[in-house]
């Protein structure tokens, strides 16, 4: 949650704050319907805030409501998919996260282990794309951060848990041998980003995803073979062991405007991204 | 200031109000039930503002419109620039162009040693890094159009046919009606499997935007981003990267340009056959 997420949640709830503490100004019976109203408002909010992807293709789909995104192109009611109608046949476009840290950053404790996932790599990419007979694009949008306050950020990370390791080594109670291999284990983590650091590589933000288009003589059509293609992109790419998630609602606005037109800084490319993969 | 925090505040404004009339007029005035359902407005509006956070750019255009397909944009998403070696969008009064570089990679995982594999990973993972500017590198799987290729093939099969037929005709020179003869039916045999299999290409390249007030300004600001990572690529990998000029952009763009037609009707047949049988 950002600072903007923060003012908008302040101000949202001071309304409700506001019913909760005058409820009974609307008489007995009356001030319990007003709480629970209240109520839901408040866990509306909080599923807004959270769980928005799910919330608003349900209520658009509940409408039927479409969006004309550009001309020719209509983001459809499910809001998982984006179609661009062509001399009467139909591409459907759909998007899906493809996240790649998880894979070569996340496990970085053992050397020898990154540079086997490494040498494995090139050859599962492209066994994965052999086996995909349809046009699909696999997106990394990558932005260079602040070297000095990444490294920072890491120093101060790996002093919390160098405190945290001296007190759990200085503790009378004996603190458990998997606790302390877990604390060691995190400070090695931050000190191999460190040396990477140091070493000249740049610490980068990135957003990766795949986009896949299908064709159909109607709308049905497109988005059925669309969703069988996602449905093959997940198998294939499970051997990269990669989050796939299929995006949907106002993220799936972002990614295709990406296509026409890039962020222009590390910020602008946040804002446009939360919780959804 | 972003126009998003007017919203914010109209929405609060409007919930405020609506709040104020349930809780201030008195009972005698307006019954509970009235004063219920004000309390019900109010959250809505709160909820509402709370959701222009994230859905603003669809909430003003529904409250507008009251029509199932809603419009956001009408106008072409982008156009071609004049020089043909960028798009450019038009966003709240400012142009955005953007460049496609191409990156000229043909190497397979299966030609390289254990070593060679390693590094070309640790390439990937520095080339994600050459730029602190949002930077989107794609590998982009498409289907090749082969209509000019087939028709190639067509006029070697009607010239060999004219030359057999002649020579038929004359009757002389048995063993050159032979040569004549395998050639046609080696252009047969290359046209049925060239039209009856999908052949896809793998392409990668990188996109990066700039942003001005005029077009020649946010076009040149593109192209000098695009020169420092075309160096950065050109050095990371030891390819010459090139910035991607005319009609070969919508390879990167249009949906249509993924698939093309002829494959398409070609698929459309295929599948109503089957449906047939």
């Amino acid at each position: 949650m950002d600072e903007t997420d923060i003012v908008y949640i302040s101000l949202s709830l001071i309304i409700i704050l506001i019913v909760f503490g005058t409820a009974s100004s609307f008489g007995k019976g009356w001030s319990i319907i007003a709480v629970l109203l209240a109520f839901l408002a408040l866990i509306l909010i909080l599923a807004l805030n959270w769980i928005d992807f799910v919330i608003v293709p349900m209520f658009t789909k509940m409408f039927g409501m479409s969006f004309q995104a550009a001309k020719d192109y209509t983001i459809q009611k499910g809001q998982d998919s984006i179609i661009k109608n062509v001399n009467g046949l139909y591409y459907a476009t759909g998007f899906v996260t493809g996240n790649l840290f998880s894979y070569t950053f996340k496990e970085e404790d053992i050397e020898a282990d990154v540079e086997g996932k490494m040498m494995t790599a090139p050859e599962n990419w492209e066994r994965a794309v052999m086996s995909l007979g349809f046009p699909f694009k696999f997106h990394v949008i990558a932005v260079g951060k602040d070297v000095q306050k990444i490294r920072d950020e890491i120093e101060g990370k790996r002093s919390y848990q160098e405190f945290q390791l001296s007190q759990a080594l200085q503790s009378e109670k004996a603190s458990s041998e998997t606790a302390i291999t877990e604390i060691k284990r995190k400070i090695s983590i931050y000190q191999a980003r460190l040396d990477r650091i140091s070493a000249g590589e740049k610490p980068i933000a990135a957003i990766m995803y795949f986009e896949t288009t299908a064709v159909g003589v109607s709308e049905k059509a497109a988005e059925d073979a669309l969703a069988l293609q996602i449905k093959q992109l997940q198998i294939a790419m499970s051997s990269l062991n990669l989050h796939i998630v299929r995006v949907v609602g106002r993220e799936l606005y972002t990614l295709f405007k990406f296509n026409f037109g890039l962020p222009l800084t590390y910020s602008d490319l946040a804002s446009e991204f939360s919780q959804e993969g | 200031m972003d126009q998003k925090i007017f919203v914010l505040l109209g929405f609060l404004a409007i919930s405020f109000i609506f709040l104020s009339a349930a809780l201030g007029l008195p009972s005698s005035i307006i019954p509970a039930p009235i004063r219920i359902l004000l309390l019900l407005f109010s959250l809505i509006f709160d909820v509402v503002a709370f959701a222009s956070r994230r859905y603003a750019y669809i909430m003003l255009p529904i409250l507008r419109q009251h029509k199932k397909k809603i419009v956001l944009s009408d106008s072409e998403p982008y156009s071609l620039s004049t020089s043909e070696d960028a798009i450019i969008k038009m966003e709240k009064g400012e142009y955005i162009a953007t460049v496609y570089i191409s990156i000229p990679i043909y190497r397979s995982a299966t030609e390289m040693g254990e070593a060679e594999k390693i590094e070309f990973s640790r390439q990937v993972s520095k080339l994600v890094g050459i730029s602190s500017d949002p930077i989107r590198f794609t590998a982009e799987m498409y289907m090749m159009n082969k209509d000019a290729y087939i028709q190639t093939l067509r006029d070697a099969i009607n010239i060999a046919e004219t030359e057999e037929a002649q020579m038929m005709q004359t009757g002389k020179d048995a063993e050159r009606i032979e040569v004549v003869r395998g050639k046609l039916a080696m252009w047969r045999n290359i046209l049925q499997s060239s039209s009856s299999a999908q052949s896809m290409e793998l392409v990668s390249y990188a996109s990066i935007s700039a942003y001005g007030s005029k077009e020649y300004e946010a076009l040149s600001m593109a192209q000098q981003k695009a020169r420092e990572a075309i160096s950065g690529i050109g050095a990371t990998f030891g390819v010459t990267p090139s910035i991607i000029t005319g009609k070969e952009i919508l390879k990167f763009v249009e949906p249509e340009y993924l698939i093309p037609f002829s494959t398409v009707s070609e698929e459309i047949e295929e599948k109503t056959e089957e449906e047939v049988i």
